[in-house]
């Protein structure tokens, strides 16, 4: 299972390097870039301090998405953020797709490059979802070698984020801080703690979110991700649709803090709202990062609230497909 | 309870529930998931199938929206669901998702086995619109020549070549018209049976279709095979036994000046004119 990669020595030596250097990481608050924006960016500038690109929107394009993202960056800090890279999977890695990857991050000169620990699909056909993994030693063990292999393609240390998950393996062994930990110290990884995540996991399992984030690595994260989630009642969707829940800001308040001042971007994908209403909602991040309350969010603060009626959709697409109809026309006869 | 499943099987067996259309088994489910906190494994597992279906449902209706429309969203659904069980993403992107779509609508007709002239006219229809949404969607992302300087119509014949932005196609109907009718917000109603030939190209990322007879079609696809447009109205006098001059006169007092201006053509340069070939 594990792919063949560097020598173990040159392993060794890259994880030892990449060992508690951040990637620039304090770049203030970003938000996603999504398509639907691309014409305010570019007219209005607003100011913003980073961005984060979807790879997969830009990485095979030939066409205006690629080219507005040369533009952006021009401007503004890019950060590129995966959904394919499969890290988890069984199948090969998917060389390619990361020389393709490598060549955009070079061409926009992104600060760091992040994908998801999860796997998308096997057997050549991709779900398109950030499926979870069953945390052991044995799958540790195979992503190990997996982080190895894509940071030797990419020439740089690779970033992973914690998914959120709605079930949980029965020969899962290691708690996902301890696994993202173990990963770290043998690859030389870095680590986007999704705060929202964070919630959406811990409530579906039944687990403490203070206590995921009193086992978080906090010293290999460069980045923070915010989302908006939808509570089902008996469980909670990472739907991205909405504002950010009262519940997340407490945590995103601790992880902030003991993240040292992490890069923090807001992710909103579906019934994505105008330019400047993004931008106020990840502003709202600065009434919480200088509070002086103990970095700890009580489990009152942390209570959600249902508020569900139909189940949205997790990792909406919208922002995945573009609106090919809006620029296309029919020349009279 | 059975041993734990190798990673392998483990994965290759959630990924056959996602693509399952109905829910898991409760007792097998609960063999190898934990229960979540308030929902037993295989509500949790179900989260995960709701959402692969959902999503790129969703996905192929973007990526067909005039499809969509003549089919109906609930027909639409119907026919979506089954394309994605029988060809499921196997791309990093979801920009691939439709690519097999207007094949399998074709080999899947309900009529399939009838001869050609007793198949149903509104499946060729639906079948047609699909090809030309999916040529639109590729054209949107191809490679392009927005970098380079357009020619205007002062260029020699001998220095044009068409840009590789653009694709010469043929339709039994005017799905053009319909699939811009339905961008208006209209309603339209099956067009009847038209045998149309059209040029769909990029221009600052802008994607237009201009139909044009069967002779332009002809000539124009000519060019696209020969890189030459003097060899392709040579041909083209052959073919209809019209004089060089002629043809020539027509090309230039016709269409000539219309299509450089409008983007058809780039200045040929070494590059080009190999990818052409």
């Amino acid at each position: 299972m594990p792919e063949a990669t560097a020598a173990s020595g040159d392993k060794a030596a890259t994880a030892q390097q990449n060992k508690g250097t951040r990637p620039q990481s304090a770049l203030g608050l970003g938000v996603g870039l999504r398509n639907t924006h691309f014409d305010h960016i570019l007219a209005e500038q607003p100011a913003v301090d980073w961005f984060e690109a979807i790879s997969e929107n830009f990485m095979d394009s030939g066409g205006r998405p690629r080219a507005v993202l040369r533009q952006i960056a021009q401007r503004y800090p890019l950060v590129l953020h995966g959904v394919s890279l499969s890290i988890g999977s069984t199948d090969p890695l998917d060389r390619g797709y990361v020389q393709r990857l490598r060549r955009l991050a070079d061409e926009v000169d992104a600060r760091w490059v992040s994908d998801h620990l999860c796997w998308t699909g096997v057997l050549g056909i991709n779900s398109h979802d950030l499926l979870p993994l069953p945390l052991n030693a044995e799958v540790l063990a195979h992503v190990t070698s997996r982080v190895h292999a894509v940071q030797e393609w990419l020439g740089r240390p690779l970033v992973l984020e914690n998914p959120s998950t709605y079930l949980r393996f029965r020969d899962s062994t290691l708690g996902e801080p301890d696994f993202l930990r173990a990963l770290c110290e043998a690859t030389g990884c870095q680590l986007l703690l999704d705060v929202n995540n964070v919630f959406v996991s811990c409530y579906n399992a039944g687990t403490d979110a203070q206590a995921y984030l009193d086992a978080f690595p906090f010293e290999r994260v460069v980045q923070l991700h915010l989302a908006g989630h939808q509570h089902c009642g008996t469980h909670i969707v990472d739907t991205h649709d909405r504002a950010v829940s009262e519940p997340v800001w407490q945590l995103f308040r601790c992880a902030w803090q003991r993240s040292g001042g992490a890069a923090t971007l807001l992710e909103w994908d579906g019934n994505v709202p105008a330019f400047p209403q993004l931008h106020a909602e990840v502003l709202r991040a600065r009434q919480f990062m200088h509070d002086a309350s103990p970095a700890h969010a009580t489990a009152a603060a942390l209570a959600a609230t249902p508020a569900a009626v139909d189940e949205g959709l997790s990792t909406p697409v919208d922002f995945l497909v573009p609106d090919v109809m809006q620029r296309s026309r029919l020349q009279p006869a | 309870m059975s041993a734990a499943p190798t990673l392998p099987a483990l994965q290759q067996r959630l990924l056959q529930a996602l693509i399952a259309p109905a829910p898991a088994d409760r007792a097998s489910a609960a063999d190898w998931i934990q229960p979540g906190a308030r929902i037993d494994a295989a509500a949790c597992l179900d989260i995960y199938r709701r959402s692969y279906v959902l999503r790129l449902r969703r996905c192929l209706a973007e990526q067909f929206p005039a499809t969509r429309h003549a089919l109906g969203a609930a027909l639409f659904d119907d026919f979506a669901d089954t394309y994605l069980r029988d060809c499921p993403s196997d791309s990093t992107t979801l920009y691939q998702l439709g690519r097999r779509y207007a094949d399998w609508l074709e080999r899947n007709r309900p009529d399939r086995d009838s001869p050609a002239d007793e198949r149903e006219d509104w499946i060729d229809f639906l079948v047609d619109l699909a090809r030309y949404e999916r040529e639109l969607f590729h054209l949107f992302d191809a490679p392009g020549a927005e970098d380079q300087p357009w020619p205007d119509a002062s260029a020699d014949d001998s220095e044009l070549v068409l840009q590789p932005c653009l694709t010469l196609a043929q339709y039994r109907y005017p799905v053009a018209g319909y699939y811009h009718e339905v961008r208006a917000g209209r309603d339209p109603a099956f067009p009847p049976r038209s045998d149309c030939w059209v040029v769909v190209l990029r221009r600052d990322y802008d994607t237009t279709t201009f139909p044009v007879s069967e002779l332009h079609f002809r000539f124009l696809s000519l060019v696209q095979q020969q890189a030459s447009i003097d060899a392709a109205l040579q041909e083209i006098s052959a073919w209809t036994g019209r004089t060089l001059d002629a043809v020539r006169q027509s090309w230039r007092a016709d269409v000539r000046r219309a299509w450089v201006e409008a983007g058809f053509f780039l200045r040929r340069t070494t590059g080009v004119h190999d990818k052409q070939r």
